[in-house]
């Protein structure tokens, strides 16, 4: 991971002087979703650059179409983007405010899987659609009747999307006298609103379905017909196919032109091949960076119902053009000692929310910080300082409070919990149980560091919990996994010291889930009551 | 009471777009009929394993963070509303509510007034943050006044059982509705035997058994038969479109229970297992490694001869089949009922399954001014709920033109 970080980093550059430029909106678009979305921020009065659009598409005024460029860099924060974009060769900047991931799908047919070629015969449902879009008439029919048969989803799953264009392919064709349609496909993608009944319609007009849980059908394309072999799903009978038309269903793929968005973003590169990662703590179009936004197929959404929708929300979220931030009631973003720091890059390869910038020193962006911390663990110089847990001398001294406060027979457990997952089910934890634990809350468990764990055996914990979000749930992407290696550390570091490592321990705790909160103490009480026995 | 919009139903759809339209500068009230905030995804258990499912519910406690947080967001719980007119430029909505009965401020959580009460389902517990609240519906209190154990028993003062249902006017600009979803009822398919064959339960049941962890884990709980489509892709009873979530969630509740308790073994009977995630090629071949996956909807359930369920149905090559198991789980669908709650008013428009708006995804209703979010519009999973409510979010911003 580290390796694939490095080329992306030398390309942060420091911070632009100047005042953000919040009515400027660079769209990567390609198709009809980038136009509609362009010339909708349009009407919001913003100005409008749309990258990778046929030159001549009807565009409102305040949208510039910048045909033929190509996007090759991304440097800088919500507000104040640099976009590096290179057109027949020349290379221009252009300061923008948000940047928005509009492209299309990337459609390719699945020949190879099926072990097929493109012949008059044979095509991908694309170049059906654009025949029938222009009129163009289908291979002529043999018999008195055409036959066609599609294949849906027999390698590799569809997608809903898909089934709909399938079944007005069919539609279209029926258009003509006496043709016989067949899908053949595994799992019928009916997920979409109105698509069952579309489904039930072709099915009454006379489309045979097969649905196959092995293999499906042997292809032989001879000279005279293209034959199809394989065995009725639901008889049990061998059966024979010469159809006129096969049609191959296609694969969609996240946009390629990713690659420099992904690159303004470290961790994006986890969600890969898509922009957005695929926790749900991401809502809707955002990504982990505040700025740069996410639509349809580039956030592994190909619907086009649901794009509509998309685009609704980009115009929401650079209006609103406030970063998410969670943890508002803290004070600013981190601050970083100029006088420690140097320049290792550490935080700004980390940062989950590439917030970080650095030119003589590291340089956080407060409307791209979430606040989570992960960078002032990570630093190892200790030059950066977030309020709160504000530096080492007031978690020790909340420890040491929390320890002192502890009831009369109670165990002494300090609990390091992540404010986004562990905190929110302390809160639905009976009060018996929650004076068992002095609680730490920390804004992600990615701040949890060994030397804290440490400390607070030092002072006198008997045990330590930290607890974050469940592997891919985390809020800033990764913290919650290097909170697991974090707490991995303490224990070894309490082994090497003779302490049984098991008064240490990390657990995932969603914020709806109690019980196992509770169930970690427990365990934690067990062990310690076992290591004070064994020191008897 | 001025607040610039209304929003009817605090599930997560209803709170996700509040918090929206807070981060844009727009007050609103969320109106709910239950007790608590949180609507179904309050009940669901978390669906992770050794990692997330992504099943989404986590979100809930997200949004109420924020919701509580935020002072642009006010609510009224136990609360209905049975008027909406149109007026000039905005609308004027009655709303009656109900009483809180029980105090959190004040409540210790003792348990003494459940203790006491000799009514079961008489005082209710939020299953997000414990509060107590009062089931007038059940309480003999309300039925003949013959009883108030929990109001002596309480020595917190927590308890208040008078006061009157109180009419609230809102003159909102906009509104979401925002009520959610019915879950099929299953006693409308007679033959899969729910609520007539021990074992035969639904699957928001198991959920809520995992949520409050009381598994029947036993050795007597081995095999467990999730059943599909039950209310959806049924034409023969009104419910002609398949309901999105249940393939996922079915499929999220066997892994779960695999992971929790590795003696049991799912099967999954199903007629098309639908896309639920990114990625799905490799997680479809992940579960069908802990899930047993039969392509067939059983025609019955019937009672066993040794007590427990047994599922009929038709394998490959039409052979008739019969499979006992220790449970079945019905994978109900998701039913629309904005339509039980307004009818007519406001000149809504339903589309051909019932639910309200038009086909496909928007969030427009037939009336302006008037928006709807999440599955009131039509079946959708959490996250897909959350992307949607957001667009009634915006849609309602650029309604009320709003420039900061």
């Amino acid at each position: 991971m580290n390796e694939q970080l490095a080329e992306s980093i030398f390309l942060c550059r420091p911070f632009q002087p100047g005042e953000p430029v919040l009515n400027r909106v660079l769209v990567m678009g390609g198709d009809q979703t980038g136009l509609e979305l362009a010339n909708r921020l349009g009407r919001e009065g913003l100005e409008v650059l749309l990258v990778g659009n046929e030159a001549g598409a009807q565009v409102s005024e305040s949208v510039k179409v910048m045909a033929g460029s190509v996007l090759e860099e991304v440097h800088g924060f919500v507000g104040r983007f640099e976009a590096v974009l290179r057109t027949a060769g020349e290379r221009s900047r252009e300061r923008v405010g948000f940047i928005v991931a509009a492209q299309p799908a990337e459609i390719v047919p699945k020949y190879d899987a099926y072990g097929l070629s493109k012949t008059p015969r044979v095509m991908a449902l694309s170049d059906l659609e654009s025949m029938q879009r222009f009129g163009d008439s289908v291979e002529p029919r043999r018999g008195d009747w055409f036959h066609a048969a599609f294949l849906l989803g027999l390698q590799g799953e569809s997608e809903p999307t898909e089934f709909a264009r399938v079944l007005k392919a069919i539609q279209r064709l029926q258009n003509e006298e006496r043709v016989q349609c067949y899908v053949f496909t595994r799992n019928l993608k009916v997920a979409a609103s109105g698509l069952e009944r579309l489904y039930r319609e072709s099915r009454e007009q006379g489309t045979v379905f097969f649905k196959f849980d092995t293999d499906g059908s042997a292809f032989e394309d001879g000279p005279e017909e293209f034959l199809m072999t394989f065995k009725d799903p639901l008889l049990g009978l061998e059966m024979e196919l010469a159809p006129d038309l096969l049609v191959v269903d296609e694969r969609l793929n996240p946009p390629r032109s990713l690659g420099p968005l992904v690159d303004a973003i470290p961790s994006s590169r986890a969600a890969s091949p898509f922009l957005k990662h695929d926790s749900t703590r991401f809502a809707g179009v955002e990504t982990a960076k505040a700025g740069i936004l996410a639509v349809g197929p580039s956030r592994g959404v190909f619907d086009a119902e649901t794009i509509a929708g998309d685009i609704e929300a980009v115009v929401l979220a650079v209006k609103k053009h406030i970063p998410d931030s969670l943890n508002s009631a803290l004070a600013g973003p981190p601050e970083i000692d100029p006088a420690r720091c140097t320049i290792c890059l550490t935080c700004v390869r980390l940062c989950p929310h590439g917030a970080i910038s650095f030119h003589k020193r590291a340089e956080a962006d407060p409307a791209s910080c979430v606040r989570c911390g992960i960078c002032a663990v990570e630093c190892p110089m200790q030059a950066i300082r977030l309020e709160p847990p504000a530096g080492e001398e007031d978690l020790i001294e909340r420890i040491r409070r929390g320890l002192s406060n502890t009831g009369e027979g109670a165990k002494r457990i300090v609990a390091f919990l992540c404010a986004r997952s562990a905190a929110q089910a302390l809160e639905s934890v009976g009060m018996p149980i929650r004076r068992k634990i002095t609680p730490i809350i920390v804004p992600c468990a990615g701040t949890i560091d060994p030397g804290h764990i440490l400390a607070a055996m030092e002072e006198g914990a008997q045990a330590v919990l930290a607890a974050g979000c469940y592997k891919g749930n985390c809020a800033s992407v990764y913290g919650t996994v290097l909170a697991a290696e974090r707490t991995n550390q303490a224990r070894h570091a309490l082994q090497e010291a003779g302490i049984d490592p098991d008064l240490v321990m990390f657990a995932s705790v969603a914020g709806n889930t109690p019980a196992t909160l509770v169930q970690t103490i427990r365990h934690l009480e067990a062990a310690v009551d076992r290591a004070f026995a064994k020191n008897k | 009471m001025h607040k610039k919009v209304a929003i009817i139903g605090g599930g997560i759809a209803g709170l996700w777009s509040a918090w929206e339209l807070a981060r844009q500068g727009i007050d609103s009230t969320v109106v709910e009929r239950s007790a608590f905030l949180g609507g179904h995804v309050a009940g669901f258990a978390c669906k992770a394993t050794d990692r997330c499912r992504r099943c989404g519910a986590c979100l809930l406690e997200d949004v109420l963070q924020n919701v509580t947080k935020s002072d642009r967001i006010s609510s009224l719980l136990r609360a209905e509303v049975f008027k909406i007119e149109k007026t000039n430029g905005g609308f004027d909505l009655t709303v009656s509510q109900k009483p809180q009965r029980i105090f959190p401020e004040k409540c210790t959580d003792c348990g003494d007034c459940e203790a006491n009460c000799p009514v079961p389902g008489a005082l209710v517990r939020s299953p997000l943050t414990n509060q107590l609240s009062v089931d007038e519906e059940v309480c003999l209190f309300y039925k003949d006044g013959s009883c108030r154990a929990c109001l002596e028993a309480c020595t917190a003062g927590a308890v208040k059982l008078d006061g009157a249902v109180q009419d609230i006017q809102l003159n909102p600009s906009a509104v979401i509705l925002a009520t959610g979803f019915k879950p099929f009822d299953p006693t409308n398919k007679p033959r899969f035997g729910y609520g007539r064959i021990p074992g035969v339960v639904a699957a928001p049941e198991l959920d809520s058994m995992l949520r409050r962890d009381n598994w029947p884990g036993d050795r007597r709980m081995r095999s467990i038969a999730f059943i599909q489509c039950v209310g959806s892709r049924d034409a023969k009873i009104g419910r002609n479109y398949c309901s999105r979530v249940c393939c996922g969630y079915a499929m999220r509740l066997a892994r779960l229970l695999k992971y929790r308790f590795p003696e049991v073994e799912p099967s999954m009977f199903y007629m098309d297992i639908q896309t639920y995630d990114r990625d799905f090629d490799r997680r479809l071949a992940e579960a069908a490694r802990e899930v047993r996956l039969v392509r067939a909807i059983p025609s019955e359930v019937r009672l066993g001869p040794d007590g427990s369920p047994e599922v009929i149905y038709h394998g490959p090559e039409d052979h008739r089949l019969s499979e006992s198991f220790d449970m079945v789980v019905l994978s109900v669908g998701i039913s629309p009922h904005a339509a039980d709650l307004f009818g007519a008013l406001a000149g809504l428009s339903y589309n051909r399954d019932g639910f309200l708006g038009a086909d496909g995804e928007g969030v427009t209703t037939g009336q302006e001014g008037v928006f709807v979010a999440g599955t009131t519009q039509g079946p959708r999973s959490i996250s897909e709920t959350v992307s949607h409510a957001i667009s009634a979010a915006a849609a309602v911003s650029s309604y009320l033109g709003n420039s900061r």
